[in-house]
C-alpha cells in the first residue's frame, strides 16, 4: 500500500509546500520514506541535477569528481553546488550544470561511474527530492515549502518487498530522459520482461523497483513517436498487475490505471487548478468544501492534465 | 414525532471521537447533522438503534460499515466500500459511490442515487443495493445472496461467478460475467421489487426488468468447465 499525489497550479507557486501537505495527509499510507517530484523554472540550456551518495565523509572527493566528470563531457558547473547539512551519514547533492557536448546517455553514466554517486534526477525544470521519514520530515528538511514551481508528484512508501534508504523510494526518474518522472501505487507482474528488453536496448536501472520500469518504458515509447496519452494507454495492455500511476514531463501529468481496477486514485480540477491523490480526504486538506472530486474507478483508464507554461508572476 | 436534532463536528478531530459521539446519539435515537465530514475514512460505522445521520459533504471509505440499524444520508459522494458488511438499517447516497459499495452486506438497504463504481455489491450475502444510475464493471462479483438493482446500465462482466442471490437491471447490461444467466423473473418477484422502490421514494419506477442469477456452472468442479474456471 502506497499513497500518491500529483499537482498542477494555474501559474508558478508554492508546489512544494502543496505536496508536502497532501502527502502528510496520506502519511499512514507508508511513511517509510516520501519522495517529490517538482518542476521549477525551466532552463533554455543546461539542467539540473539532483544526486545522493551514501558517505558524507567522502563529499569533497565526490564533489572534485563530479566537476572533473561534467567537464570531461564539455559541461561545466555553473554555480556552486549544495547539500543538505543535517549530519546524516548519507548526503543529497544539488548542481546545475551547462550543457555537455555529450548525449545525456553518455554523460549521465559518466557521473554515475563516480564511486556512490546516484543520479536521482536531472531535467531543464524538474528536482526529485526523496528521502526517509514521513512527508513533514522530508519537506523541512527539504526546505520544500520554499519551492516554487508549476508542478509535481509526491509519494508515500511502505516498503514491502526491498529495503528502506533514501533512495528507495519514488518518485522514479527515467534515466537519461530529462524531466521524466513517475510515482506508482501497485505491483507490476511482467517487470522483468520490460527490463531485460530495455536493458538490451541499452537502459541502465539503478534498483529492482518494478516503478523504475515504468518510467523508463514510458519514455522510450516517447521517444519512439507516441504522446504520453498514447503510451498510457498502450501501457495499459502490455503491463501486467495491479497499478495506478501518475507520470510527469516538463509539460503535463498522465494518469493510467490497470485492467482490475484495484488502485484507487481521485481528482479535482478547480478554478484552473489540477490535484489528484490516492485519497479523497488528501484533496480535502487543500479544497476543504469546493470543487467537484471525482473518483477514477476504472477499469483501464488513461488520461493527461497539461501544465501551464511557466512565466513570471510580477 | 420530531426527533431531537444534535450537530456534530468532524474536521480534523480524533475519528474514534466523531464515531462515538455519533454512535451515543444515534443509539438513544436522534438525528445528527454531521458537519465538515472532510471525505474522512469509516465515519459512521457500526451504528445501532433508531436514530439517523445526515453527512453534509462527501464521505470517505468504509462510510457506514458494519451498519446495525442506523439511518445514514451522505449528501455528495461515498468513497470505496460504502456499507460493507451492514447486516441492518438503511444508507442513502445522493451522489456517486465508489468502487466496492455494499460490499459483503448481510442485510438493511443501500440506497445509491448516482452511479456506483466498478465491484459494486461484490461478495453480497444478504440485503438490498438499489442504484439508481449505472454500476461498474465486475457488480456482483461472487455475490452469494441477497437484490442488487441497477435502474441504469452496466459495466462488463455483470454477476461474474455469482454463487447465489441476484442482479436485476433496467438498462442495458454491457456485459454478463461467467457462469450467469438471464431469466424470467415471477410476478411476485416484480411486486417486491415495486414495493422495495416504492418504499425508497423512487417515482419513475422501470417496469422492464432483466434478472441475472448463478448458471450454476461453477457450483461443482468439472473438468469441461476448466476454462470458465481460469476467466475468474
Amino acid at each position: 500500500m502506497c499513497g500518491i499525489a500529483g499537482r498542477i497550479l494555474r501559474e508558478p507557486g508554492p508546489i512544494g509546500g502543496d505536496l508536502v501537505q497532501l502527502m502528510q495527509a496520506q502519511r499512514h499510507r507508508g511513511a517509510d520514506s516520501t519522495g517529490f517530484a517538482l518542476y521549477g523554472r525551466p532552463r533554455e540550456e543546461g539542467y539540473v541535477l539532483r544526486l545522493f551518495h551514501p558517505d558524507r565523509y567522502r563529499l569533497d572527493a565526490t564533489l572534485e569528481a563530479l566537476v572533473g566528470a561534467v567537464r570531461d563531457q564539455g559541461g561545466d558547473l555553473t554555480g556552486d553546488p549544495t547539500w543538505d547539512d543535517t549530519g546524516q551519514a548519507h548526503v543529497f547533492i544539488r548542481a546545475e550544470i551547462a550543457e555537455p557536448a555529450t548525449e545525456p546517455a553518455t554523460w549521465v553514466d559518466a557521473v554515475e561511474s563516480i564511486d556512490g554517486l546516484q543520479m536521482v534526477s536531472m531535467g531543464r525544470s524538474l528536482e526529485v527530492v526523496k528521502d526517509v521519514g514521513d512527508a513533514a520530515t522530508v519537506g523541512a528538511k527539504h526546505h520544500l515549502e520554499e519551492f516554487v514551481g508549476t508542478h509535481g508528484l509526491g509519494h508515500a512508501r511502505l516498503a514491502t518487498e526491498s529495503e528502506v534508504s533514501p533512495v528507495a523510494s519514488h518518485p522514479f526518474w527515467a534515466r537519461p530522459f530529462p524531466d521524466v518522472t513517475i510515482v506508482h501505487n501497485g505491483q507490476l507482474t511482467n517487470h522483468h520482461l520490460w527490463r531485460r528488453r530495455l536493458e538490451l536496448a541499452g537502459y541502465r536501472f539503478d534498483t529492482d523497483n518494478d516503478s523504475e520500469v515504468i518510467a523508463v518504458w514510458l519514455s522510450d515509447r516517447m521517444a519512439s513517436g507516441m504522446t504520453l496519452e498514447e503510451a498510457l494507454d498502450t501501457s495499459i495492455r502490455d503491463f501486467d498487475g495491479v497499478f495506478t500511476y501518475l507520470c510527469s514531463t516538463a509539460e503535463a501529468i498522465g494518469l493510467a490505471k490497470d485492467r482490475l481496477a484495484i488502485k484507487p486514485i481521485v481528482a479535482i480540477e478547480h478554478e484552473g487548478e489540477v490535484c489528484m491523490a490516492t485519497e479523497e480526504q488528501a484533496l480535502r486538506t487543500l479544497y476543504r468544501e469546493e470543487g467537484e472530486i471525482v473518483n477514477y474507478d476504472g477499469p483501464g483508464i488513461a488520461r493527461v492534465w497539461w501544465a501551464p507554461t511557466f512565466v513570471e508572476v510580477a | 414525532m420530531s426527533r431531537e436534532v444534535v450537530e456534530i463536528v468532524a474536521g480534523e478531530r480524533p475519528l474514534r471521537e466523531v464515531n462515538a459521539e455519533i454512535r451515543t446519539a444515534v443509539a438513544e435515537g436522534k438525528h445528527v447533522e454531521l458537519r465538515e465530514p472532510l471525505s474522512r475514512h469509516n465515519l459512521c460505522v457500526a451504528l445501532e438503534g433508531g436514530g439517523s445521520v445526515a453527512i453534509d459533504g462527501s464521505a470517505g471509505y468504509y462510510c457506514g460499515g458494519l451498519n446495525n440499524g442506523g439511518i445514514i444520508e451522505v449528501r455528495r459522494n461515498a468513497g470505496w466500500g460504502v456499507g460493507e458488511a451492514m447486516a441492518a438499517g438503511r444508507i442513502i447516497v445522493d451522489g456517486y459511490a465508489g468502487m466496492a459499495a455494499g460490499a459483503s452486506m448481510r442485510g438493511g438497504t443501500l440506497h445509491i442515487k448516482g452511479d456506483a463504481g466498478p465491484r459494486c455489491g461484490v461478495a453480497f450475502k444478504g440485503g438490498d443495493v438499489v442504484v439508481e444510475g449505472s454500476v461498474g464493471f465486475l457488480s456482483g462479483f461472487m455475490a452469494h445472496a441477497g437484490r442488487i438493482v441497477v435502474l441504469g446500465d452496466t459495466a462488463d462482466a455483470i454477476g461474474d461467478s455469482l454463487w447465489g442471490g441476484e442482479v436485476w437491471v433496467a438498462g442495458t447490461i454491457g456485459s454478463l460475467g461467467t457462469d450467469t444467466e438471464v431469466v424470467e423473473p415471477e410476478d411476485e418477484e416484480l411486486a417486491s421489487l415495486e414495493t422495495l422502490l416504492g418504499d425508497l421514494g423512487i417515482a419513475d419506477r422501470p417496469q422492464d426488468w432483466k434478472k441475472i442469477v448463478s448458471a450454476q456452472g461453477l457450483w461443482h468442479f468439472h473438468a469441461r468447465n476448466a476454462r470458465a474456471w481460469l476467466m475468474i
